[in-house]
């Protein structure tokens, strides 16, 4: 068993089709009130300049959304922070693009879909519009993606002294490639961690021990069901215990046999 | 609470598989006796008129039975990695030292398994669903290759895949260093693999990188890249008594477009000098630079005016892309590879294929190669959406 | 010259406009004369791109990317247009 130095959790954001932003989704996972009735439209990237902003696919305008939401409710100009990116399946849509056209047409693949089916299209993004040099990650870890975003984003606070934001996010399958690696709406979440000094911010403590699937904590709240076909579904227990303005605990899997408890203050 | 500060940590094992060799041995012949791996496209059903770096027969190697789940090329080439120069041993050795759960995986790929994909929508059945023995959902996601790599070593601790574009498997090296430091593993698993697929051939296609000929990094004819598809392994652990040296690491972004540097390469500078920082190093230390050299005209362009400007003329300096092709999410690995096999037998390769080096190039990048001992090396990795990576490795003692 | 589009010049534009997801620029509003490039639209190389690939599909020939006329071929949507009418299989 092995833990990590408190951080602060500087900033939240959260965005699915039904939730969209994180009053929002706090107050239904509070059970204050009902999710809106219809789906939201994706958000608009605003911070992308013309150029970007016309390319921007749905994972980057959902991840650059919750991106900057998080770094406005730390306070943190988006530039000085190194960021972790990460996605479950990264753009859907386009990967179902590039395996349709191909299969038919392969000379004809749009130059623009391909440099947006990067895995870390989002997080050049990101880059480009917020002019940082500050590095990034983008990682995948299938269902444990999430768990694996906040543990390396929490990694570098302790090794670097600085703050950083961690991204996670997941869109919608299309054709043949959703009967494989299902998902629905788009679902993305971000947090800024910083060192921890004082108690101005809620501190989160990170210890990874062995463990079974079996012993995660269960999505119990009313958002519970909207997010569930979701890919990134397994962070919202995390999201849960945030909601709440009391200590809790979440614990996420990790791997097959690791789990990452998370103590929240 | 003061940060837990980096030191040097050994690499105690690696190995490497690419279209020039298969395995350390393998990889410093061809090094050696100047034979690239290239060969004429002929990948795929209709083949782009181009050069690739392919690994041969690995249409053959199917995977064992017990990891069927997890078959297609990308793992192939995995377990083709995994079994050279008996890494796999190294690391089960490994972890009877330290506990399955004590060592972490990481391992970086742009391509992952996206060709399985490909592959069931050319095949899909009338209902247009994947055929049956492709539907097996962990091959397609991008971490079916760490997930695969952690059940094949028999792995129990933090695994995940970096997909990061060209950078991906350098930054593998920087996210382990870390875990360990921290104390969240005692040793790790970390490389790349990326295989052909449609996707990276006509994709580049369609921005036009792709040359149609040999890749010539450097050459003041160059006009694009070659795709390759790698392997490439290391174990890193803290404390171990013998070995090379991962000395340090710098890490930038280039904020400037999504498909080229930038014109100055200020994100690439800023890694290279965070990498010197980092392993305490100055830039007339370094004996053997590995360059990213794609043989694109930005990237070459780009990169040749940085090395001039940083680097004394003395720094020998090339890239290895010519021998292996652009091997992409595993081009990190490989590089920090070949820059090992350089230190651990005092061969610097120079740059094959290239004729006639563009007059941007300093006296630092050289086409032929050399014999000389060496101890510092720097392996460059830039890549699409800005990443940039550069490693600081070393052999010997450690100040 | 005529600020107006002519019929191939409309098509074009609209053509223009999908192909690169242009924001807010009505098809009829693009100036046949202004530049497409750098300045005017403001369009760059991956839209070059974008925009070879979609006429290539639309009109059946290749536009080529080291062909030395390009700066003169792509300047306007005018000029464009008419090396499109001079090249069109479809």
């Amino acid at each position: 068993m092995s833990a990590l130095p408190r951080v602060a959790i500087e900033g939240v954001a959260f965005w699915h089709t039904r939730l969209p932003g994180w009053a929002v989704a706090r107050a239904v996972i509070c059970g204050e009130q009902d999710a809106p009735a219809t789906s939201a439209p994706r958000p608009t990237p605003s911070l992308l300049a013309p150029t970007e902003r016309r390319r921007a696919p749905d994972t980057v305008a959902l991840a650059l959304e919750v991106a900057a939401r998080a770094c406005e409710a730390a306070n943190r100009p988006p530039a000085q922070l190194r960021s972790v990116f990460a996605s479950t399946y990264g753009d859907l849509g386009i990967s179902d693009y590039m395996c349709a056209t191909l299969a038919g047409t392969p000379t004809l693949i749009s130059p623009t879909k391909f440099h947006n089916s990067v895995h870390n299209a989002a997080a050049g993004y990101w880059t480009i519009g917020t002019s940082s040099h500050a590095p990034y990650t983008a990682i995948s870890a299938y269902r444990y993606t999430f768990a694996s975003a906040v543990l390396e984003a929490a990694t570098q606070v302790a090794c670097d002294g600085q703050p950083v934001v961690c991204v996670a996010f997941d869109v919608e399958s299309t054709g043949p490639l959703g009967t494989v690696a299902p998902s629905r709406g788009l679902l993305g979440v971000a947090l800024v961690l910083a060192p921890a000094h004082g108690e101005s911010h809620r501190a989160l403590t990170l210890r990874v021990e062995q463990g079974n699937a079996v012993d995660i904590t269960a999505a119990r709240s009313p958002a519970a069901p909207l997010v569930a076909e979701n890919a990134l579904a397994p962070c919202l227990p995390f999201f849960e215990v945030l909601a709440h303005s009391k200590p809790g605990n979440a614990t996420l899997a990790l791997s097959d046999h690791c789990l990452l408890h998370a103590q929240m203050s | 609470m003061a940060q837990p500060r980096f030191r040097p940590l050994r690499v105690t094992a690696y190995t490497v598989c690419t279209a020039a060799g298969i395995g350390r041995a393998a990889t410093l012949t061809a090094l050696d006796q100047r034979l690239s791996g290239l060969t004429r496209n002929d990948f795929g059903p209709s083949p782009l008129a181009t050069w690739i770096g392919r690994v041969p027969g690995l249409e053959q190697c199917a995977l064992p039975a017990q990891w069927a789940e997890w078959e297609c090329r990308n793992n192939r080439l995995a377990w083709c990695g995994l079994v050279a120069d008996d890494f796999a041993d190294a690391v089960a050795a490994a972890r009877e030292r330290y506990g399955a759960e004590r060592i972490a995986v990481v391992i970086g790929t742009s391509t992952a398994s996206i060709g399985a994909s490909e592959d069931a929508y050319r095949r899909l059945d009338p209902d247009g669903r994947y055929p049956a023995d492709l539907r097996r959902p962990i091959v397609h996601t991008p971490h079916s290759l760490g997930d695969f790599v952690q059940h094949a070593l028999a792995l129990r601790g933090i695994a995940l895949t970096v997909a990061t574009a060209c950078s991906s498997s350098a930054k593998v090296f920087g996210q382990a260093e870390r875990l360990i430091r921290v104390g969240l593993a005692d040793a790790a698993v970390v490389g790349g693999v990326d295989t052909l697929c449609g996707s990276t051939l006509f994709g580049f296609n369609s921005l036009e990188l792709i040359a149609s000929e040999r890749c010539r990094p450097f050459d003041v004819a160059r006009h694009g890249i070659n795709i390759g598809e790698a392997a490439g392994f290391a174990l890193l652990e803290r404390g171990a008594e013998a070995g090379a040296w991962l000395l340090g690491y710098g890490e930038s972004s280039d904020a400037h477009h999504m498909s080229a540097p930038h014109p100055e390469g200020v994100g690439a500078r800023r890694a290279v000098q965070d990498a010197l920082e980092s392993a305490q190093l100055t830039p007339a230390s370094i004996d053997y630079i590995n360059l990213h050299g794609t043989a694109s005209l930005k990237n070459d362009e780009v990169e040749a005016r940085l090395v001039a400007d940083l680097f004394p003329s003395r720094t020998f300096a090339s890239s290895t892309k010519g021998w292996t092709g652009h091997t992409l999410g595993a081009a990190g690995i490989v590089e920090a590879a070949i820059s090992l096999i350089a230190l651990d037998n005092g061969l610097l390769p120079g740059t094959l294929n290239t004729e006639q080096l563009d007059p941007a190039c300093g006296p630092q990048i050289r086409r032929e190669n050399e014999q000389r001992r060496v101890q510092r090396a720097l392996s460059f990795s830039f890549g699409f959406g800005g990443s940039n990576c550069v490693l600081a490795l070393g052999r010997g003692d450690v100040g | 010259m005529s600020a107006l589009q002519s019929v191939g010049e409309r098509e074009l534009a609209e053509l223009i406009v999908t192909a690169l997801n242009l924001e807010g620029v009505a098809p009829a509003d693009i100036d046949p004369e202004a530049a497409l490039f750098k300045t005017g639209l403001g369009l760059d190389s991956i839209d070059a791109l974008e925009l070879a690939l979609e006429i290539s599909k639309r009109y059946g020939f290749q536009l080529r990317s080291d062909d030395e006329n390009n700066l003169r071929i792509f300047r306007s949507l005018r000029s464009l247009a008419a090396h499109i009418e001079r090249n069109r299989t479809t």
